[in-house]
């Protein structure tokens, strides 16, 4: 079959007149078996290369993709089309998946889209063996390099997979953002015959801005006068969770329609803020970087990044998600150029941070290595066994299965991590390579925040991208530069705004009658945790009644005068009657009865002493009782502590007073970690 | 290592109702052409090579299937098995040069491939077997271990868990030969979990991966377990079963077969064996003067003879240097 017969085949299943000659090109190619690479600009029409050949094959065509997002809102538009298009991921139900997986099974669907770390799940290893598999397509394939900017240890197998598939089963990998040096890394490791196809980069339809500052109230300010004023709507990158929620937080304070959206966030309130956005019910959602939103929506009008991500191409895959229909865009980047006592530039140091302290030392990779050369053992197992973070042991997991020092197998329904015969040493070298690299990309950033070139133009050169076109477009060039206006007026809002706004503590369970309570003031990021620390380390005076007056509002803010019965306070690890003191007080003004008779029933340990959450909660497991239990029959019960770190210890005692028939506990706290404060 | 042509030896191996020394015959008809067996699926016609409608049909199907197998061969490596074809020079030397044609085309293994390398023996014998027989096999192992010489058994209960135990117990180097697949001796890779990192366990299989035990694959699994040794040990042997039914193929095999003369009490089958050519061996495994009735052995050759062979049966396999030659480039 020709260009044109197969034209009017697309016409008459996607209802489009014309491949483009470069989609063509590609489409060709897969439609006689050969295996492509595919580098496009978001926007340019990367899925009809795989969703048109998938509709002439006989079998079924697998996508393997991280982005969950998309592949909702594409197997929804496939479907409506009345191509038969099915996902399996963490968002739908084991049933659904497993319907979705007999479907397949059974030829009923053309094309399934899949997230890689399904390729671990047992029904569908089963499923692998008796699907009539035509084709295989990676998605997002940067992710398979780690020169890339959002490298994922799972994608390591799909490349296995893919080395592993006959040599006349097609197979395309499309990315939206790779420089020369990861294209390589993907040919190389896709290996066999295959064909890269590139085009050009430029996204003519944004304005790029640079808004430098200098102080973090500049961006709030800013931000707060102006986003209103911008079309549509649009996303707030922040570097931080703890800032996606102080951001929405301040705009919201502010009369902006916005909401937070995080990793932290359960399946059910993301799809309903994705599909929020979709429906342009908020004027923006703030959100980590981190997240990989992939959301299918043609129209984000801007996207604002409060901190610099951690290199250009990071930046350009990132503001990509924006204005695909290909209108007028706006795209701004704050960076906060004050310098601290070392002449370091502040906005410089949370993306080096995260460089320096992406892997953990050696001792730690060593500790891990000996546990398991000993015994298999879990994820939380080897938490266990080394007392380390769950971030630290899934970085030092990651990298010794990537080293082959260790495998990772299924063993029934748990996941052993098994020491391998003939383990190389570990390979620290690597390590330090990668870690030059990354900060070589770092100050390229910061090179995009400092250039006089035009913006976009910078961007492409970082990828490689050799078209020879004007650029224009942002505030090197033809648009006003944009500089924030911080008076008075402004100051004494930041100051109402910081009074009011308070940290929720997330601890609500189905099992347990507990609530989400609130914090005082985030410890890190105020003089809060200062007066803490002095009172608890350093001089054993009680808490200043500062905290008392913050902590009482942030009470009322939360509960208003939900009427309470009684007020209970965690017991201290050590002597010292700082918080029982405090609640004391606490109970005093609010009026409610203090009750004492919360108590340890054995020895623990302070849980800053434990590093994961598993050790934290056996620490305190079944650590508590009530002295009289029969009182809290129906009771409404606030529950006071100083610090809520991991929420072990409340939840714990959250439960405890569930059995004994509490109607609700509230917890109240002073300060509330940011992840690793203490 | 990833390679992509496990893909097609696994599904080769996998292909039913194709006998191994069929499938062993289209490997060679690939090397004497010098191409691989990615060829020969990639090929239209099968790289020319003769065959049946049925076989046709057979490999088609199979063709049909390369995806799903390598979505099989990529979770095997991702668990740190190891797959070795039989053209691979990690293949084991020994179990080539003793079965031929009727070599399994591919081991599952986990642990140090090394050990196909190194000189070995086999202790074989009754899962009920007596406190001598123990004795016996404990004595091999520790004699076989100190002479750097790798102990083959079969991880049954009795005299192969001994010989196992020993070897190990001795310091010594052991390949467990699996009567199941590979995967599903997740008990048992635990339970040595640190003599296979260690270097000193090799677990190996030639079922497929996901096979449970079961009595089918224990009898063909003694075929492995003997012709991955160069000496084979028997320490007790009823007159029918596994071992008797190993033993008595070994033999018309001319394979070195030492059998441990038993005491006049004992109940057991170990000196028909030895009357029908085995080597009598004492309790610590050295050899005794045989005195052998070779009436009674020739009687017996003939109840052998009849004896369904526990594999193959191609011809001109009878252990000439030319036709170990031929097989060498497998």
């Amino acid at each position: 079959m020709d260009r044109q017969e197969h034209e009017i085949r697309l016409k008459q299943i996607f209802g489009i007149d014309h491949f483009y000659d470069e989609q063509w090109e590609a489409i060709q190619r897969i439609l006689s078996g050969e295996r492509i690479l595919m580098i496009q600009r978001t926007g340019f029409g990367k899925s009809l290369c795989y969703q048109y050949p998938a509709t002439q094959f006989s079998g079924i065509t697998v996508i393997f993709s991280p982005l969950i997002a998309l592949m909702r809102d594409q197997v929804k538009a496939l479907n409506s089309k009345g191509i038969s298009a099915r996902y399996i991921n963490s968002e739908q139900s084991p049933e659904e998946n497993s319907n979705t997986i007999q479907e397949a099974l059974a030829g009923k669907v053309k094309i399934l889209y899949i997230a890689p770390e399904r390729q671990e799940n047992q029904e569908w290893i089963e499923a692998t063996r008796k699907m009539n598999l035509s084709m295989v397509v990676i998605d997002e394939a940067h992710t398979i390099s780690v020169w890339g900017h959002d490298f994922r240890p799972t994608f390591r197998r799909i490349i296995n997979l893919v080395k592993l598939l006959p040599q006349s089963l097609p197979v395309l990998a499309t990315t939206a953002t790779a420089t020369k040096r990861v294209q390589q890394d993907i040919e190389r490791q896709i290996g066999g015959k295959l064909t890269t196809i590139r085009g050009n980069l430029v996204r003519s339809n944004f304005q790029l801005y640079v808004i430098k500052v200098h102080s973090e109230d500049e961006k709030l300010v800013w931000l707060a006068q102006n986003l209103n004023n911008l079309d549509g709507t649009g996303l707030i990158y922040t570097g931080t969770r703890v800032d996606t929620e102080v951001y929405a937080k301040w705009l919201s304070f502010n009369g902006i329609n916005a909401i937070n959206y995080n990793a932290g966030h359960d399946a059910d309130t993301r799809k309903d803020i994705e599909n929020g956005l979709m429906q342009n019910r908020f004027k923006c959602v703030v959100s980590t970087n981190a997240l990989g939103m992939g959301i299918d929506k043609p129209d984000i009008r801007f996207i604002i990044h409060t901190q610099i991500p951690a290199s250009p191409i990071h930046y350009y895959q990132e503001i990509g998600r924006a204005g695909r229909d290909g209108k007028p865009t706006t795209i701004v980047l704050f960076y906060n150029e004050a310098k601290d006592e070392n002449g370091i530039d502040e906005d410089y140091k949370l993306p080096k941070a995260f460089i320096d302290g992406a892997r953990p030392s050696i001792e730690r990779y060593s500790k891990a290595i000996e546990a398991l050369k000993n015994e298999p053992l879990s994820e939380r197992g080897l938490m266990k066994a080394t007392n380390l973070k769950q971030t630290q042991v899934r970085v030092i997991k990651a990298d010794l299965i990537d080293q082959g020092i260790v495998r990772e197998v299924i063993n029934g329904k748990t996941k052993l991590l098994e020491y391998q015969f003939g383990a190389k040493e570990l390979d620290v070298q690597a390590f330090e390579e990668l870690r030059k690299s990354k900060l070589k990309d770092l100050d390229a950033m910061v090179g995009y925040v400092n250039t006089t070139k035009p913006r976009m133009q910078y961007l492409c050169e970082f990828l490689d991208d050799e078209a020879l076109v004007c650029y224009l477009n942002c505030d090197n060039t033809n648009l006003p530069k944009q500089t924030v206006a911080l008076n008075e007026q402004w100051q004494n809002k930041l100051i109402e705004f910081r009074g009011a706004c308070f940290p929720v503590l997330e601890v609500e369970t189905r099992r347990s009658n507990i609530v989400n309570g609130v914090a005082a003031s985030y410890y890190g990021v105020s003089n809060v945790g200062n007066a803490l620390h002095r009172c608890k380390y350093e001089n054993g005076d009680d808490f200043p009644d500062f905290l008392l007056k913050l902590t009482l509002s942030a009470f009322r803010k939360t509960f208003g005068n939900a009427g309470f019965d009684l007020v209970l306070y965690v017991p201290p690890t050590h002597s010292g009657d700082l918080v029982r003191n405090f609640a004391t007080k606490f109970a005093s003004v609010i009026k409610v009865t203090i009750s004492h008779k919360l108590i340890k029933v054995r020895q623990t340990s302070e849980q800053k002493v434990f590093q994961n959450a598993y050790l934290k909660q056996d620490n305190v497991k079944d650590a508590f009782s009530y002295l009289d239990p029969n009182e809290l029959i129906g009771k409404r019960i606030i529950l006071i502590d100083d610090i809520f770190d991991s929420g072990a210890t409340i939840k714990e005692i959250g439960k405890l007073l569930t059995t004994m028939g509490a109607e609700i506990i509230a917890p109240v706290t002073i300060a509330k970690t940011v992840g690793g404060d203490l | 290592m990833i390679n992509q042509e496990l893909t097609y030896w696994v599904a080769l191996v996998h292909t039913p109702k194709i006998w191994t020394s069929r499938k062993n015959e289209m490997i060679a008809h690939c090397f004497r052409r010098g191409k691989t067996i990615a060829d020969f699926f990639e090929s239209d016609s099968f790289l020319g090579m003769e065959m049946n409608p049925q076989e046709y049909d057979l490999l088609l199907q199979t063709k049909s299937e390369l995806p799903n197998y390598a979505f099989m061969v990529e979770k095997l490596l991702n668990q740190g098995y190891d797959i070795v074809p039989i053209t691979s020079n990690e293949y084991s030397p020994t179990l080539k040069a003793n079965l031929k044609y009727n070599s399994p085309i591919v081991l599952y293994t986990k642990g140090n491939k090394q050990i196909l390398q190194e000189k070995s023996i086999a202790i074989v014998g009754s899962r009920n077997a007596n406190e001598t027989s123990l004795l016996f096999t404990d004595n091999v192992a520790k004699k076989a271990s100190s002479e750097f010489k790798v102990v083959v058994s079969g991880f049954a209960k009795g005299v192969d868990k001994q010989a196992l135990d020993s070897a190990l117990n001795y310091k010594g180097q052991s390949i467990i030969v699996l009567p199941q697949g590979i995967t599903t001796f997740a008990s048992g890779m635990k339970k040595y979990y640190k003599q296979i990192i260690e270097g000193d366990v090799l677990v190996l299989s030639t079922f497929h991966p996901k096979s449970p035990w079961s009595v089918e694959l224990a009898m063909a699994r003694n075929s492995i377990i003997y012709g991955l040794a160069s000496e084979i040990y028997v320490a007790q042997s009823d007159d029918k079963g596994g071992t008797w039914s190993g033993v008595c193929d070994g033999l018309k095999k001319g394979r070195m077969i030492y059998v441990r003369k038993p005491s006049d009490k004992e109940k057991c089958a170990n000196n028909i064996l030895i009357g029908m050519g085995a080597n009598p061996v004492d309790v610590e495994g050295f050899p005794i003067h045989k005195t052998v009735d070779y009436e009674v052995s020739e009687g017996l050759w003939a109840v052998v003879a009849e004896a369904p062979a526990s594999y193959g049966n191609v011809e001109g396999e009878t252990g000439t240097s030319q036709s170990a030659q031929l097989s060498l480039p497998l």
